[in-house]
């Protein structure tokens, strides 16, 4: 995957600035972003660095204090609405409606994207077969585990074949099996040509999906680059003698160290 | 319309998945039907009461009652479950009118209030009661209490959107309460005291059960209905506007 596509995400200047308790906050600090199509971008950092409210801002769901975004062309500010017909959107907790059935809240979904009522059950019953939901498609997803909810999460997501699709945090809480089977999705989506947008805390996780990913913390960018790349700006920098890790980029970048003691790792926020 | 027609059908079925939620909207308004008229209709014997146009006490007490109903709504606490699991941000990233995102449950408690107000009603049928006004004054009474039963629970979820804590929503909703009783909900607005005369006269719930009143012991009276759909057109105005700005501001 080159950056020489068309972005499918570009961000400019990108600032958040909360007043709290304690004064004015600044969430995220001058984002700049440039995704561009059909990639997966893997967007890391601590818990608290910002990529939450970067994914909220460029997807119209958080006003922007400054800054521009663009997602599939559209200026996600000034018209949110057509921002929102090219966006797909599955945010950190699968959010759902728990007394509905995975059918209703599909079709719901594709009828709040257009579809009229007959094709929005058509379009329901095409998802639900995609990511093999169909014999749990008349419960409702109150019942449903974890690893079910996200991947209804994520056809509810796809129903209108959005150009860029906006993952936060997809595999978090879900066991190693339901992890692979989201990571199988995320690569079969991809595959159809949709730009996806992925924030992690997994390592693993951005190594084996991402083309590029950019590392956020304390409201900045400080590292940006494929995987392979990151790794070998480290391994050349910091003179390793082992091929580093993206664990070891992370750590680098965010300033914390690791040591290892009766087999654990532990690790140390300098 | 195609979305605020979905968002309003699958608050519906929601409606109708709880019906346990119903019970406070039926049992509670009913008990203090009972309660209210046991207390007080040998204080207001029929011969001998002129503002009961020859009905039962019962007749005087039924909007205050209806209008308690009204106000038992589910629509604010099940908005603030779905902010705090997540869904209402997926509503809010789909390219939908901001107003259906406040309508979808509004709706549902319209039509929910119809089907309560009518069975209260009907229920209060063999305890003397009857309509003054007929079947057309029922019906207006029924569309009267249930779009107030919307505006009121408008004003409801707008403390939900502003708290997002259904706590906090709970507690809201106790400020609007004493409307419903700062009202001449036990005798006509002019046997009140005079401290309370000027509060009910202030307070516009008052409006709305003087025209409820008035189709149930009277008949139709243009001027009293014309204040009661007033006071609801303004109210529901304000609702929408204050909820607007709410969803718009939302982060």
């Amino acid at each position: 995957m080159t950056t020489s596509a068309p972005s499918a995400i570009r961000a400019v200047g990108l600032k958040k600035t909360y007043t709290g308790r304690d004064g004015e906050v600044e969430a995220v600090r001058g984002v700049d972003l440039d995704v561009a199509q059909g990639e997966v971008f893997g967007f890391l950092g601590p818990n608290g660095a910002g990529k939450s409210t970067t994914v909220r801002m460029l997807t119209t769901l958080m006003t922007i204090t400054s800054g521009t975004a663009l997602v599939a062309g559209v200026d996600v500010a000034a018209d949110p609405n057509e921002a929102r017909r090219k966006i797909g959107v599955a945010l950190q907790e699968a959010g759902l409606d728990p007394r509905q059935t995975g059918r209703e809240l599909l079709t719901l979904q594709a009828r709040l994207f257009g579809h009229k009522t007959k094709s929005a059950g058509a379009r329901a019953a095409e998802l639900l077969e995609l990511v093999e939901l169909t014999e749990a498609a008349d419960r409702r997803v109150k019942g449903y585990s974890g690893g079910v909810k996200r991947r209804l999460d994520l056809a509810s997501a796809l129903v209108h074949q959005p150009e860029v699709l906006f993952l936060d945090e997809p595999t978090t809480g879900l066991d190693p099996a339901s992890r692979l089977t989201v990571w199988e999705e995320v690569r079969r989506i991809n595959g159809m040509g949709t730009t996806v947008f992925l924030t992690t805390q997994y390592l693993e996780e951005a190594d084996q999906l991402c083309n590029r990913l950019a590392i956020i913390d304390h409201g900045g960018i400080i590292r940006e680059g494929t995987p392979v790349a990151l790794k070998a700006e480290l391994r050349e920098r910091t003179g390793m003698a082992a091929e580093p890790t993206l664990d070891d980029v992370f750590l680098d970048a965010t300033g914390g160290t690791r040591v290892r003691s009766a087999g654990d790792v532990k690790e140390i926020q300098s | 319309m195609n979305e605020l027609a979905a968002l309003s059908q699958r608050a519906l079925r929601e409606t109708i998945r709880t019906p346990e939620a119903l019970f406070p909207a039926l049992f509670i308004p009913l008990f203090f039907l009972v309660v209210n008229v046991g207390q007080a209709a040998r204080i207001f014997p029929t011969d001998e009461t002129p503002f009961l146009n020859g009905q039962s006490y019962a007749a005087f007490q039924l909007p205050s009652s209806l209008l308690l109903a009204a106000s038992f709504g589910a629509a604010a606490l099940y908005l603030v479950e779905e902010i705090e699991g997540g869904y209402f941000d997926k509503l809010r990233a789909a390219p939908i009118s901001r107003m259906s995102l406040v309508l979808g449950r509004l709706y549902a408690e319209f039509v929910k209030s119809i089907v309560l107000t009518a069975f209260m009603v009907v229920v209060a049928l063999p305890f003397g009661i009857h309509i003054e006004s007929g079947f057309l004054g029922f019906l207006v009474l029924v569309v009267m209490i249930s779009l107030w039963s919307a505006v009121f629970n408008g004003f409801i979820q707008l403390i939900a959107l502003a708290t997002r804590s259904a706590a906090a929503t709970q507690s809201g909703s106790m400020v609007f309460f004493p409307l419903l009783f700062l009202t001449p909900n036990f005798v006509p607005r002019e046997l009140l005291t005079r401290p309370m005369e000027i509060a009910a006269t202030f307070n516009p719930v008052t409006y709305i059960m003087e025209a409820a009143r008035t189709l149930i012991l009277d008949g139709f009276d243009a001027a009293s209905l014309a204040k009661g759909f007033v006071v609801i057109a303004a109210s529901g105005a304000l609702m929408l506007v204050l909820s607007l700005r709410m969803v718009n501001n939302y982060d």
